[in-house]
């Protein structure tokens, strides 16, 4: 029997094996499908996903060497390829259940388990059909990243009492989180949790706590949800986050390296290990950690020249200069036309070279990666260039000329605890005469003062002053993203209520790129583009 | 090779296993729905699809029972709506009971809402339902009710019913099933199902099981009683 609600969807079915692949095609096609393609490793499945919009894509999670079901999902989602509105459903075989259902970041909408009927395929995807229309509004919302908007659309369902009234909320509570709304979000939270301990809530409330900057709190929500089921990976990943802010490196570290000993295959995750463990001084962990990341990064949108840095730092370290040598030569050739490789690599390279006593190789190669970091955009001086520069100028001795660079840091990270943590340490191992914790105290100081004279000025109308500082701020610290929002939005309502001028658009449209570059998921920044456009296509209304 | 660890044995073994079954239900599944296809003996084709059932289902037993003595399995409890989950049981079995000539059907308030872990629950039930094949005359009949601050799931058929000493039984460890029974059944199946219910747990509470006879319909009647 066809039901009409599969032939006008089209299919994406990943399989490593010809047989389950024919397998289950023949199920779709047998419930009323028409349009079903194949594919057969996670490679393929991205080629085909690149190419052409799927409604339903059914993978399994073994998929044999390669990425498996976990990577291409996540992959997917990184590159935009698959939006809220598509069903991803994970097929397992009982053994991945460990693996796979660990509460992930991104989670597919559905794990069937092998081996499965026709029927049961049947009744599991007319229920994702049905849950997919129910929240059509939410999810259109949210694929053109118009968070209010999604906002006000699940409060609408949630307003009619429907059946799924738990999931409804569990998607509120992310809305509001990613929206900043973070009382609203913990009140929806603790609604669900005053009917039953959920550790997806519990989960939730732990990263709201990390938000408001609780970190000790959240330390102990993610500690007990570990406690509770040790099998629960993101709840290490925020610990381990929570650690660091708070400073505390060696625990990070140390529950970074449980997490991966249950879930080795996230690249963020080696990654962060990798880093940690380098700073830490176990440049063994590190070496493993980086290569690990290197191997799994091949192919991946989250493949960057910064984790084979790490590996040829990790590597000299460990006295094996040559390869890491040769691991700089590579970053150029994995990443060709890539002004960051540049960087990266001379930066590296710059430390081998010192490793190995050829100062006049290490000199060259930071006077390439000085100028390499000068070639790029000036966004691109935000955090992560900077901070590595300034590991290489004190590891070569230059301590001096770390101090602007962090400083310019700050000024673009003020609030980002993980960016300042790691300039502290860095000062406090270094013996760098720069007091990282009093600077950080006076720029946070002055910039909180700025951005609030700013806000008054322009609720009292005084669109010119508020415009002079904020402009000025953003000049001074164009990596700082919280600084460009109040400077665009300063503009923006000048225009409001002025009417426009070409230049000041086109200030606008400076600043809004810069923020695209910085943040570009926060939702302020959905918020800023639609009034720009309002605005732009309210002056062409009008003649 | 380095030595490998006996649970990655486990793991990929019962990965290759359950592809070949999944391949050999689906295609038999294919053979006997297919009017076209003339078997001698009907009957022997269904035994095959019970069979594999059975099999595919004390595999899943056999590798959680494993994981919860290794201490590494973790209950994950979700909301579920009950009458949904059942849906896709019935789903799940409708080919193999429809060629035993066997009506399966859920009786649930639509609204009713319970939490469990489905992956757990859902082997738990399947192999319960795999039980009710054979002995079921006509009927299996799956329905579910709150009662005490529990959720009482049940699988009923229209069979014999369970024998005494299970009716009457508390503790369902292999060893004290073959103290009571002629020894030939270690009704493994029982004490995985009571481990199951064990394992969830709310508040004070945790889950049981229990056995009757003549509920809703005249044979065996399986209780799964989750906080």
């Amino acid at each position: 029997m066809t039901n009409p609600l599969f032939a006008p969807k089209s299919f994406l079915v990943v399989d490593d094996m010809g047989e389950m692949r024919s397998a289950i095609k023949a199920m779709l096609v047998a419930l009323g499908s028409t349009q079903v393609e194949q594919a057969r490793d996670g490679l393929d499945a991205i080629q085909k996903m690149k190419q052409k919009r799927f409604d339903v894509i059914l993978c399994d999670y073994n998929l044999g060497p390669g990425k498996d079901g976990q990577q291409v999902l996540e992959e997917a989602r990184l590159r935009h390829l698959i939006g809220v509105d598509v069903i991803f459903v994970m097929i397992t075989a009982e053994n991945a259940r460990g693996m796979v259902m660990g509460a992930v970041e991104y989670a597919p909408d559905s794990y069937v388990s092998k081996p499965f009927t026709k029927e049961l395929l049947e009744a599991r995807l007319l229920k994702l059909f049905e849950r997919k229309a129910d929240l059509a509004a939410v999810n259109k919302a949210l694929v053109a990243k118009d968070k209010p908007g999604a906002l006000r659309e699940i409060n609408a369902l949630i307003a009619n009492k429907p059946r799924n009234l738990g999931e409804l909320l569990k998607i509120k509570s992310e809305i509001c989180i990613d929206t900043n709304l973070l009382d609203e979000a913990e009140a929806t939270l603790k609604q669900v949790l005053a009917v039953r301990e959920m550790p997806w809530a519990v989960f939730s409330l732990g990263k709201i706590a990390f938000l408001r900057k609780q970190f000790d709190q959240a330390e102990t929500i993610f500690k007990q949800l570990i406690a509770q089921d040790p099998t629960f990976i993101s709840a290490y990943d925020w610990l381990a986050k929570s650690q660091t802010a708070q400073r505390q490196f060696d625990a990070a570290e140390n529950t970074l390296r449980e997490a991966i000993r249950i879930s080795p295959r996230n690249i963020p995750r080696q990654h962060t290990l990798a880093d940690l463990a380098l700073n830490n001084g176990h440049s063994d962990v590190a070496e493993h950690a980086y290569t690990q990341a290197v191997g799994l990064a091949k192919h991946s949108v989250l493949n960057h020249p910064a984790i084979f840095a790490g590996l040829a730092k990790s590597k000299s370290v460990n006295g094996k200069h040559d390869e890491a040598l040769k691991v700089t030569r590579d970053i150029r050739k994995s990443f060709p036309d890539q002004p960051e490789a540049t960087f990266y690599a001379a930066s590296a390279n710059a430390l081998v070279k010192a490793n190995q006593g050829d100062h006049e190789g290490a000199a060259a190669a930071l006077a390439l990666a000085e100028q390499a970091l000068a070639g790029l955009n000036e966004t691109a001086h935000a955090s992560d260039y900077a901070l590595e520069l300034a590991k290489t100028y004190v590891e070569l001795g230059q301590g001096d000329k770390a101090a602007p660079i962090l400083q310019q840091a700050i000024a673009n990270n003020h609030d980002d605890e993980a960016i300042l943590a790691q300039i502290i340490t860095l000062c406090q191992e270094s013996d760098l005469k720069y007091d990282a914790e009093t600077e950080i105290r006076t720029i946070q100081q002055a910039l909180i003062k700025t951005n609030n004279e700013g806000v008054h000025l322009i609720k009292q109308g005084q669109f010119d002053a508020a415009i002079k500082l904020l402009s000025q701020a953003a000049e001074q610290m164009p990596g700082n993203k919280t600084i460009n929002l109040n400077a665009a939005m300063a503009m923006l309502m000048y225009m409001e209520h002025r009417g426009i001028n070409r230049e000041d658009v086109q200030t606008v449209h400076h600043y809004v790129e810069r923020i695209q570059r910085l943040a570009p998921d926060d939702w302020r920044l959905a918020d800023l583009n639609k009034r720009l456009r309002k605005l732009l296509t309210g002056l062409k209304s009008d003649g | 090779m380095d030595s490998l660890d006996f649970s990655d044995i486990l793991a990929s073994s019962v990965h290759d296993i359950k592809n070949s079954l999944g391949l050999i239900l689906t295609n038999l599944d294919d053979l006997i729905a297919n009017p076209d296809n003339r078997i001698a003996n009907p009957s022997q084709a269904n035994v095959l699809q019970h069979e594999v059932r059975r099999a595919n289902g004390s595999l899943i037993q056999l590798l959680t029972l494993y994981k919860l003595g290794q201490q590494q399995l973790s209950v994950r409890i979700s909301d579920n709506n009950v009458s949904e989950f059942f849906n896709e049981l019935i789903a799940e079995n409708l080919s193999v009971c429809r060629s035993l000539n066997l009506e399966v059907l859920a009786v649930c308030d639509p609204d009713l809402e319970g939490y469990f872990d489905t992956e757990l629950i859902r082997s738990v039930l399947d192999s319960t339902i795999g039980n009710a094949r054979r002995y079921a005359r006509r009927q299996i009949q799956l329905n579910a009710e709150c009662q005490a601050e529990y959720l009482v799931l049940r699988v009923e058929d229209d069979g014999p019913g369970f024998p005494d000493y299970l009716t009457t039984l508390r503790d369902y460890r292999p060893s004290a099933l073959r103290e009571k029974s002629d020894a030939t059944h270690t009704q493994l199946g029982l004490y995985f199902a009571a481990r199951i219910a064990q394992l969830h747990r709310h508040g004070e509470h945790s889950g049981r099981i229990q056995l009757h006879n003549a509920h809703q319909l005249s044979g065996g009647c399986f209780e799964l009683w989750l906080p």
